[in-house]
C-alpha cells in the first residue's frame, strides 16, 4: 500500500489561510490503513482545525468527507456535491488522490494534508516499512523475495557491501542489511546459489527517472 | 475563591470503571463542574471524541480507566493511554496546552478517587484558565 503522513497543523493552516469554506476529503483505502487519511482522521483533523482556528480568534467552515479511493473516478464522483459548495478541498489522499481529485475538479484549489512517504507494508499494528520503489522492472526472484533496490540503503545488487554489524545497516541501525536478510532467505530456501548470479547495472529507464510513466491495457479500454 | 474561574471538566471513563456517572457526587460544585461521558470501554475513546469535548467547551478533560492489567478487553486502557498521549501532542501543537488532557488510573468502582483526582489536579486547572478555544 502507499504510506503517507498527515501533515503538520500549522502547515496545513498556512494552506487554508485565504478560504473561508473548507472541504477535508478523506480517502478510505491506504492512508485509512496508515491513519493518516480515513474518516476518523478526517474527523481529528477537522476538530484539530476548527481549535486551532478559534483559539486565535478565526473561524471557517469545515466540512467533512470520505471516499474509498481519491485515485479512481468512479468513486471521486461521490465528492462533487460535496466540494460544490466549498471554496477549497484539503485533500487526505496520496500524491495521486490530491491530483485526481485536482484533475476532475479544475476550479476549485485542491491542497495535500499528507505527505506520502512510500509503497510499504504493515509490518506490526502501528509499523509501516518501505518495501518497493516501484522500479518497473522487478527482480525480486533471484534475492529470496527481498528488495536490495528499495531495502539495501545502497542499492546493491551483487552482494552485501560489508559494512553492515549484527545484520544492521551501517547507514543506521535502525535499517535492516537487506543482504543479510537475503542471504539467510536464501539459506531457508536453498538457493544460495543465486549468489552467483551476476546482476547487471540496473536499467533505470524504466523507473521514475525515465519520466512519468503510463500503463496502458488496450484490452480493457474501450 | 467566589470569584475563581470554575473549570467545566469532561470525564470519560469506562463502564467498567465505574458503571455510570450518576454514582459519581460531582454533577455540580461550586468549584467546578463536570460532563461525563460512559463508554464500554475506554479504548473507545478516539482523539475526535477527546477533541471534540474541548471544541465544546470544556477547560479539562479527564479520562478515567482500569488499572493497568485488569481491563476486561485486556489491552483496552492501554489503547487509551496512547491516544490520550497522542491527543496531548496534537493539544501542545494546536496551542491549547496538553496539560488540560489527563489519563488516570482508578480501580473498578472506586468512584471516591474520581472525586479526590479532581480535587487534586483542580489548582492546575484553574491556574491555566479557560481554554482558550471554547
Amino acid at each position: 500500500m502507499i504510506v503517507g503522513e498527515q501533515k503538520s497543523i500549522a502547515e496545513i493552516r498556512e494552506m487554508i489561510a485565504p478560504y473561508k469554506k473548507l472541504l477535508i476529503l478523506g480517502c478510505g483505502t491506504c492512508v485509512k490503513t496508515c491513519f493518516a487519511g480515513g474518516e476518523d482522521e478526517v474527523a481529528t483533523l477537522a476538530s484539530a482545525l476548527r481549535l486551532s482556528l478559534k483559539k486565535d480568534g478565526k473561524e471557517i467552515a469545515v466540512e467533512e468527507f470520505t471516499v474509498e479511493r481519491q485515485c479512481e473516478d468512479a468513486f471521486i464522483q461521490e465528492a462533487a456535491p460535496h466540494i460544490s459548495p466549498n471554496s477549497a478541498v484539503l485533500s487526505l489522499a496520496c500524491g495521486a488522490g490530491v491530483q485526481a481529485i485536482a484533475r476532475r475538479f479544475v476550479k476549485v484549489p485542491v491542497l495535500p494534508g499528507v505527505n506520502t512517504t512510500f509503497i510499504g507494508v504493515l509490518e506490526k499494528q502501528g509499523l509501516f516499512t518501505e518495501e518497493c520503489s516501484g522500479c518497473g522492472d522487478c527482480k525480486l526472484a533471484p534475492f529470496g523475495g527481498i528488495c536490495p533496490v528499495t531495502r539495501c540503503s545502497k542499492k546493491l545488487l551483487n552482494g552485501p557491501c560489508g559494512g553492515s554489524r549484527n545484520g544492521k545497516c551501517e547507514v543506521s541501525p535502525d535499517i535492516d542489511c537487506a543482504w543479510q536478510l537475503i542471504i539467510e532467505r536464501l539459506k531457508i530456501l536453498g538457493q544460495l546459489d543465486h549468489l552467483r548470479d551476476y546482476m547487471p547495472p540496473k536499467n533505470w529507464k524504466t523507473s521514475h527517472a525515465g519520466g512519468p510513466r503510463k500503463l496502458v491495457r488496450e484490452d480493457h479500454i474501450i | 475563591m467566589a470569584d475563581q474561574f470554575k473549570p467545566e471538566i469532561a470525564v470519560f471513563h469506562c463502564i467498567n470503571t465505574f458503571a455510570d456517572s450518576a454514582v459519581l457526587p460531582i454533577a455540580e460544585n461550586e468549584h467546578f463542574s463536570v460532563k461525563s461521558y460512559k463508554l464500554p470501554c475506554s479504548s473507545m475513546v478516539k482523539d475526535v471524541y477527546l477533541l471534540r469535548a474541548f471544541e465544546a467547551g470544556a477547560d479539562a478533560v479527564l479520562v478515567f480507566v482500569c488499572p493497568e492489567g485488569q481491563c476486561r478487553y485486556v489491552e483496552g486502557n492501554i489503547r487509551a493511554a496512547k491516544r490520550v498521549q497522542f491527543v496531548k501532542r496534537l493539544l501542545d501543537e494546536i496551542g491549547i496546552d496538553a496539560r488540560r488532557l489527563a489519563l488516570f488510573n482508578i480501580a473498578a468502582g472506586d468512584a471516591a478517587a474520581v472525586v479526590e483526582i479532581i480535587h487534586q489536579n483542580l489548582p492546575e486547572l484553574v491556574k491555566l484558565g479557560p481554554n482558550p478555544a471554547a
